[in-house]
């Protein structure tokens, strides 16, 4: 067992793999709450319900047209998209995420004296496929 | 993003200025003339600005040595056709106008002044801050 660096993370998003733009991300599932405490219960039960997910990327602009980051996400806005991430990268052994999401919202920004940003949500659709490569 | 080929790529582009031809140095020199720049070495360099090694950055210090007195107005005029922000001499005008095949872009994010003593003499000098970003050796 051992820490691992995010520098071989790999980001797929519609076929696409835009790794090399991507300086942030996560992957967050969640489930729904149900109360199902009845009387005379001390303590509240509860159970899980659907599970739900989404997913943030961000990273530094890149001009490149036709695979930058700004060609590549900004059409998808709106879509529903299929996901790949690889918190470990690519190789025999490590761990793979995939989900259609939707592609919430695509935000450029532009700070004095620094570098154009880029950063997009992603909103969960069914169920994920975790497998091991 | 290679090293050496970054400090030499800025060096051409900084030779291309009137007066300064054959007179930038691409790194750090034992003895220099002024009028003179030299290209220092990096105050650091993070190759993993994205993943995969996408975007790699470096803060590159370049001197300027005009020569001449502190006391000496010619000296304050050379230092600000070279320290101001447009005209042939201009190292900011200069370096963010060029093409460059080492690196991907380069921005002149500060200029500091100072004074250096050759030989019991004060000779004034600039110092510009490089921030240069390009691709690195993806992954």
């Amino acid at each position: 067992m051992a820490s691992v660096h995010t520098r071989d993370t790999v980001i797929i998003v519609d076929g696409d793999d835009i790794s090399q733009y991507c300086s942030k991300s996560d992957f967050k599932r969640t489930a729904d709450k149900h109360d199902l405490t009845t009387y005379g219960k001390k303590a509240k039960v509860k159970g899980g319900g659907l599970l739900d997910g989404e997913s943030g990327i961000e990273g530094f602009y890149d001009s490149t047209a036709g695979t930058g980051p700004r060609a590549v996400l900004l059409p998808l806005v709106g879509q529903v998209v299929t996901f790949v991430r690889r918190p470990e990268g690519t190789g025999v052994g490590k761990p793979q995420d995939t989900v259609n999401a939707l592609v919430l919202d695509y935000v450029e920004t532009s700070p004095v004296a620094d570098y154009i940003t880029w950063a997009v949500k992603l909103d969960h659709s069914d169920e994920v496929t975790s497998i091991t490569q | 993003m290679n090293l050496a080929d970054v400090m030499d790529e800025v060096a051409g582009r900084l030779a291309t200025i009137p007066g300064l031809t054959g007179r930038v140095y691409s790194h750090p020199v034992g003895s220099l003339t002024p009028p003179a720049m030299v290209v220092s070495y990096p105050e650091s360099m993070e190759p993993h600005k994205t993943y995969r090694r996408g975007m790699a950055r470096m803060k590159l210090p370049v001197l300027y040595v005009p020569g001449g007195r502190v006391s000496d107005k010619g000296t304050r005029d050379r230092l600000s056709q070279i320290c101001g922000d447009s005209g042939p001499m201009s190292v900011i005008e200069v370096l963010e106008s060029g093409t460059y095949n080492a690196f991907d872009v380069v921005t002149v994010e500060g200029i500091d002044f100072d004074v250096l003593t050759i030989g019991g003499t004060d000779y004034p000098a600039a110092l510009f801050g490089l921030d240069v970003v390009g691709k690195g050796n993806r992954s």
